[in-house]
């Protein structure tokens, strides 16, 4: 019988912080800037309702502060949803799947491929006019785990997850 | 009658009843309110408006209902020993299940689901989201022959089954305990545990008690003022006193009779390859613990217990869908007033030895940092509020701000001070807690996801957060040192991934 119980290098282990990792598909902040335009649209809108039925409203002071602040939200929204965008990514290695995100925070989230429960793909309304797609994946380690990858290439989405699939079919 | 799962299949046809009503439920509970403000708002005269209005609501649900039975398709792969999903008619999803990870098939009905006929077919598997795996409308027949195939791989079923005879056996032998709580064990329990929750309760409690006594004396017309600095005078700090000494009173008490009612009679019986547990004093619990699906094993110890030489031990186990919904609380499973012997009795039973503490990782300095903030932010917000609500002596409360700085700070000292994570090869242990301090156990192959996280402006200390997410909860270790944290996290996933052992 051959064993050998050698003790490990943690240095010469691979290094998650090292990988290269892939951004999104750049027509992916396209979406984003839909889904920008559709969110300003309906405050918008609700603002309008509120000035149009509220008769103490319509005064000048009430329009300039409206006015401010919808400008301000929505210029924090636009350049908050645009650097996150920017700061996501994804790497696939031999065993693993890690996903990056985060604004002032760089959160990545480390998912063997021997853990991984399923795999979901969905393909929102908008992404499907650019040809992307989500990665949704389960873990038991439950929701705060899961990990939602959007904005990858159809086809590369499809072939990821068959290779997550593969992989966990090879498990057991 | 042979059914053929291989290519995609729709669900019976008059699953389109089924989606039309979900999605009209969906829609009603949706829009509720502004409906509701339309058909007072509105004139007699537009009755026809609104019936066309309803009409049409119908139709386009009816439209929706159809489509969604249209795409919504499922198959079984052979090949690939999957089962997949797709539906959605403007989102798409598509849904891949390995079959070897599906943990339970259920067949339920509805009312509207009995009405015409059908069945609903739930798919669990350890993974979260039990919505997303369902079929809405399938024949009975159809069903079980489904959920035969989505079982036949492993043999899932039969080991649940055995699981359950085990218990009916056992129940019945009397074999000898290993762990027996006895009464004086129990009293110190009582006493010496969960100070915190009890507290917050009363607290509650007597602001409620307070509120309700003020409302009534208000009804009587009776000049609140006076009895308002009737009740200050008499409320001097001497009496505030006894009120502190009467309320520890009441906690122990409480504590006490809780910590019986629960744990009376407990026993830990050592079986074939698990543990029974038998407790409680009305209703007597017996739950089995395999020590397989403990994904966490923790034990805790205060000041007042340490004297004592008691510690409460916890193992927590992987919580599934179903066992959320009806057993929230018997995940975890608790063993009171265990001495250290009987505690590393347990704990090689559950993990096969006696887990020694690796390299410990502290704390940066950092830790109080943020603590220290979020504390006078809450201050802060209490003095505000204090500020605008016309309370007539603040004075009165200057005694309570130094009770509070002093509680406050004592508790980040502590926190600080106990915050370790241990590693080695085979364990890692999470030291935490500024008054119960709780150990937890976990054993590296039982990592699901690792999570780490570093705010920009930690980078240049080298200081950042950690989080093991396990099938039972996620643990957390936050403001380490970064360069350490990745390694460690480099190396639990060496282990995981090189893991042949099952998790659970």
């Amino acid at each position: 019988m051959e064993f050998t119980n050698e003790t490990i290098d943690l240095d010469l282990l691979p290094k998650f912080e090292e990988v290269h990792f892939s951004s999104l598909h750049k027509d992916y902040i396209k979406v984003v800037y839909i889904n920008i335009a559709i969110v300003l649209l309906i405050i918008a809108i609700g603002i309008g309702a509120l000035i149009y039925f509220n008769e103490e409203m319509q005064q000048s002071l009430a329009y300039s502060i409206f006015g401010v602040s919808y400008v301000a939200f929505a210029l924090v929204l636009f350049f908050s949803s645009v650097a996150s965008v920017k700061r996501r990514a994804y790497a696939v290695r031999e065993k693993d799947i890690l996903y990056k995100r985060g604004l002032l925070s760089t959160t990545t989230t480390m998912m063997p491929f021997n853990r991984i429960q399923h795999v979901a793909m969905h393909e929102g309304a908008f992404s499907r006019i650019y040809n992307l797609a989500q990665i949704q994946i389960y873990t038991a380690g439950g929701s705060t785990s899961d990990v939602k990858i959007s904005g990858i290439e159809k086809e590369k989405a499809e072939s990821i997850k068959e290779l997550l699939m593969q992989k966990i079919q090879n498990q057991i | 009658m042979e059914f053929d799962f291989k290519t995609p299949q729709r669900q019976s046809v008059t699953g389109i009843v089924i989606m039309f009503a979900d999605t009209f439920q969906g829609l009603i509970r949706a829009l509720w309110a502004p409906i509701l403000v339309v058909l007072f708002r509105m004139k007699s005269e537009n009755y026809l408006l609104i019936a066309l209005g309803f009409l049409a609501l119908v139709v386009l649900t009816l439209v929706i209902g159809y489509l969604k039975y249209r795409n919504f398709t499922f198959f079984l792969d052979e090949e690939k020993q999957e089962f997949v999903l797709s539906k959605g008619i403007i989102n798409k999803s598509k849904i891949n299940i390995q079959l070897s990870k599906i943990q339970q098939v259920n067949i339920n009905q509805s009312i509207i689901q009995k009405i015409i006929g059908v069945y609903s077919l739930d798919i669990d598997t350890a993974g979260s989201d039990k919505k997303e795996i369902s079929i809405r409308a399938i024949d009975q027949s159809l069903a079980l022959i489904l959920k035969e195939r989505l079982l036949d791989y492993g043999d899932k079923g039969e080991a649940v089954s055995e699981e359950k005879s085990e218990i009916i056996s056992n129940s019945s032998s009397n074999a000898k305990p290993f762990i027996k709580v006895s009464y004086t064990t129990l009293f110190k329990v009582g006493i010496t545990s969960n100070y915190g929750r009890t507290i917050a309760l009363l607290i509650t409690f007597a602001i409620t008690l307070y509120q309700s006594f003020k409302d009534a004396i208000s009804t009587f017309e009776i000049d609140e003022t006076t009895v308002d600095s009737a009740f200050e005078k008499s409320a001097g700090y001497f009496s505030v006193g006894i009120l502190v000494a009467g309320l520890l009173f009441l906690v122990l008490l409480i504590n006490i009779i809780r910590t019986f009612i629960k744990h009376f009679d407990f026993e830990m019986i050592k079986q074939k390859q698990s543990l029974a547990i038998i407790s409680g004093l009305f209703a007597k619990k017996n739950t089995l613990l395999n020590p397989d699906k403990v994904q966490i094993t923790s034990y805790s110890q205060n000041y007042f217990q340490k004297k004592l030489k008691i510690l409460d031990m916890n193992m927590k186990q992987a919580s599934s869908n179903e066992a959320k919904e009806e057993q929230k609380k018997s995940n975890v499973i608790e063993v009171p007033g265990c001495n250290s012997y009987e505690r590393d009795e347990i704990l090689k039973l559950i993990l096969g030895k006696i887990p020694e503490k690796g390299t410990p990782i502290q704390p940066n300095f950092r830790y109080l940092i943020s603590r220290i903030f979020s504390a006078a932010v809450f201050l802060g917000i209490i003095f505000t509020v204090l500020n605008f609500s016309e309370v007539e002596n603040i004075t009165f409360y200057i005694p309570l701000i130094f009770v509070y700085l002093g509680l406050v700070s004592s508790v980040i000292y502590f926190g600080f001070k106990n915050n370790r994570l241990y590693s080695n090869e085979n364990f890692v242990i999470l030291k935490h807690g500024a008054w119960d301090v709780e150990h937890e156990i976990i054993e590296p192959y039982k990592i699901q996801a690792i999570t780490t996280r570093q705010y920009f402006w930690h980078k240049g200390a080298d200081v950042g957060h950690l989080t093991l997410h396990t099938a039972a909860g996620d643990v957390h270790f936050k403001f380490g040192d970064f360069t350490k944290i990745k390694q460690l996290v480099n190396y639990w996933l060496y282990q995981v991934e090189t893991s042949k052992q099952n998790w659970m």
